[in-house]
């Protein structure tokens, strides 16, 4: 998800013009000047400040310095190697969102089905998506998930949700 | 005398020195795999620390990076690509060498001088803290308010970026800071209603889907990297004693510069490693023979490294001012086992502060066995797919950030946080500024606010206090840099066309 430095800055300034609005609706400590609403209004508007100066290009320079840098390492293991730079297609860009999908699946799936069986969905795709057969990711999907229960039930107490599978034998309730 | 037995005592105890040893080997590991840095794998070690003692949470963290910092070299030798990013200087030159038919020098330079590295670092822990711990006894809100904004802006000036870009991230994450009640006036502030948002936004879980997350979500994108053929290795250390002969004062350039860029809050193992490497190729002799495989670089710039990862945590233990992202994490760990950073730890928990040079010099020794060990196994650990690590990433991610505080909202912060982290890379924003400002949120808050009620809203007395005014002049100079490079860079172009 690579943007212009045009939309990245304009960004910056509604959040930063939202930060310090939203901070100055705040409501003061009575018999104080200064209160909860001052730092949020000097950040804000700092940002807003900022992504004015991003947007038109400002410090752009020190950038390319080091994109340059970069580029003279990474360009030559992918000559060496043969291989390209990641794919640009829009549908293989969004493999990408795939972890944060999965952490979020996770946060709501967990309570309801349980920690092993929510846990080899995520160990399952997130290893069907990174290329791996089935050959790799199905013993994935099991081993991973009981390995872990192992470590943080066993060994540091975390409670871990038991859902639709409880297993005794494992330490779950 | 009696303080230092009392620190061999905390750090003799089975449990930390279990502790020192398993996270060592994690720290190889995943130093090893390319894609995993140190800071990801000290950020995965924090949900375990809540279920240590003290110093055995400390002993894992420090450990594992200094194991993970070194280790990073190994497929930067073998394979041209570094394993963490503060290898990336000199892999070429570590490279060279392994073609040159010296995989065993290069290998050998890299944990032997690393080794050396971090214990210097480790002595300037132990030489420049105490000083300083003296002179900040003095300190009042105001100094604190100085040295925490210099901070940030230190953060922003040495990030390999552009300024603008690297101070919009720090008050991004200063922005994330304020979100919560634990405001000046306890206020809910930008909660939008929710109960979760009260609290504010833990700083674990950010740090932990912005260096995790992140990292697998660009393993998604991007191409295996190539297997790792096996080889037979000669003897690892052999020569280098004559090389630590040779090469002295590369060696103490290294190490100081290395200890330098330590102390300064933000920049870390990566950039001291960057400024060692073309130092040492500016006052070498021979620079000619530099990337070619040449010791003297590696030399400098693989001491360098180690070195500033030690001296991190100067800044971190006195002012609670993380001197890299790794020490960022390490604050979090060192407040939650109520060893609260400040000038005081170094008086009243003098015994602690002992068991953590001790703990540093420790793992700077086992580095050697244990490195060559490593190396030598090398070929198989880096044989493991990717798509069997990554997905146990994933899912550590989601289990250690729920245990931090036994709620889903955690687990929920790391995907957003992951998401943000990716997008900000991806465009140029460093994320290790908004990791800063995150780290640092309440703190900057706390000083700044109690110091304009102190003064009753009177900016004089953050400029009249001696040590507060040559602070502010440092933090106005380091603000106004970018800006005047700016205008520099505007001026000059006409001054050559004229």
């Amino acid at each position: 998800m690579q943007l212009s430095d045009r939309v990245t800055g304009l960004f910056m300034v509604a959040l930063g013009g939202l930060a310090a609005y939203g901070g100055s609706r705040l409501p003061p400590v009575p018999g104080q000047q200064i209160g909860p609403n001052v730092f949020p209004l000097v950040v804000g508007v700092g940002l807003a400040v900022c992504g004015a100066m991003i947007a038109f290009g400002i410090g752009r320079r020190y950038e390319e310095e080091a994109e340059a840098d970069l580029a003279k390492i990474t360009g030559r293991i992918a000559a060496e190697t043969g291989e390209s730079e990641a794919p640009t297609s829009w549908w293989r860009g969004l493999r990408a969102l795939v972890p944060p999908a999965l952490l979020l699946f996770y946060a709501g799936a967990v309570d309801r089905i349980g920690f092993l069986p929510t846990a080899a969905v995520v160990v399952l795709i997130a290893s069907l998506a990174l290329g791996a057969r089935l050959r790799l990711a199905i013993p994935m999907a099991i081993g991973a998930p009981l390995f872990v229960n192992m470590v943080f039930l066993k060994l540091l107490r975390v409670p871990l949700p038991s859902g639709l599978l409880p297993l005794p034998w494992l330490g779950l309730p | 005398m009696k303080t230092v037995m009392d620190a061999f005592a905390l750090v003799l105890q089975t449990d930390v020195l279990i502790a020192i040893v398993l996270s060592s080997i994690y720290g190889l590991v995943v130093g090893s795999l390319p894609g995993l840095s140190a800071t990801m794998a000290t950020a995965l070690l924090v949900p375990v620390t809540f279920y240590l003692s003290p110093i055995a949470a400390i002993a894992t963290i420090i450990s594992a990076s200094a194991m993970a910092i070194f280790s990073g070299d190994i497929p930067g030798a073998l394979l041209r690509i570094p394993g963490t990013p503060a290898s990336a200087a000199y892999t070429d030159e570590a490279y060279a060498m392994t073609r040159k038919g010296q995989p065993e020098m290069a290998l050998g330079i890299c944990v032997w001088f690393s080794a050396l590295g971090g214990i210097a670092g480790t002595l300037s822990l132990m030489i420049l803290a105490p000083p300083l711990a003296e002179m900040a006894l003095n300190f009042s809100t105001y100094e604190y308010f100085w040295l925490a904004f210099l901070g940030l802006m230190c953060a922003t000036m040495v990030a390999r970026s552009s300024p603008v870009k690297a101070i919009a991230s720090m008050l991004i994450g200063l922005l994330v800071s304020c979100v919560g009640i634990e405001n000046p006036a306890g206020t809910p502030r930008f909660t939008f209603g929710s109960t979760d948002l009260l609290g504010g936004i833990e700083p674990i879980p950010a740090l932990v889907g912005v260096f995790a997350v992140s990292e697998v979500m660009r393993a998604m994108l991007t191409s295996e990297p190539p297997k790792l053929p096996y080889r037979r290795f000669g003897s690892i250390l052999a020569g280098q004693l004559a090389l630590t002969k040779k090469y002295v004062a590369p060696q103490v350039r290294g190490n100081i510069v290395g200890i330098i860029i330590g102390v300064l809050p933000g920049a870390g193992a990566d950039m001291a490693a960057w400024v060692s490497y073309s130092m040492s190729k500016r006052f070498s002799k021979e620079p000619e023979k530099f990337g070619t495989g040449h010791p003297e670089g590696l030399i400098e710039a693989g001491a360098s490294n180690n070195a500033s990862l030690a001296s991190g945590w100067v800044p971190s233990l006195l002012f609670g001012i993380p001197g890299d992202t790794i020490t960022a994490i390490a604050i979090g760990v060192l407040y939650m086992k109520g060893l609260n950073p400040g000038p005081t730890l170094f008086t009243e928990r003098a015994s602690s502060m002992y068991a953590l040079y001790i703990i540093f010099i420790i793992a700077n020794i086992i580095m050697i066995p244990l490195g060559i060990g490593m190396i030598r196994i090398a070929a198989l650990v880096l044989r493991a797919p990717r798509a069997s690590v990554m997905p146990v990433i994933v899912l550590l991610c989601a289990v250690g950030a729920f245990a931090t505080g036994n709620n889903l909202f955690a687990v929920i912060t790391v995907a957003a946080f992951g998401a943000i982290g990716y997008v900000m890379e991806r465009n140029g924003y460093p994320v290790a500024a908004m990791v800063l400002g995150i780290v640092m949120g309440t703190m900057v808050e706390q000083s700044f606010v109690t110091s304009l009620i102190k003064s009753d809203g009177s900016i004089l007395p953050f400029f009249s206090r001696p040590v507060a005014a040559v602070l502010a002049a440092c933090t106005i100079a380091a603000l106004l840099w970018p800006l005047g490079v700016w205008v520099w860079g505007r001026l000059r172009p006409r001054a050559t066309a004229s």
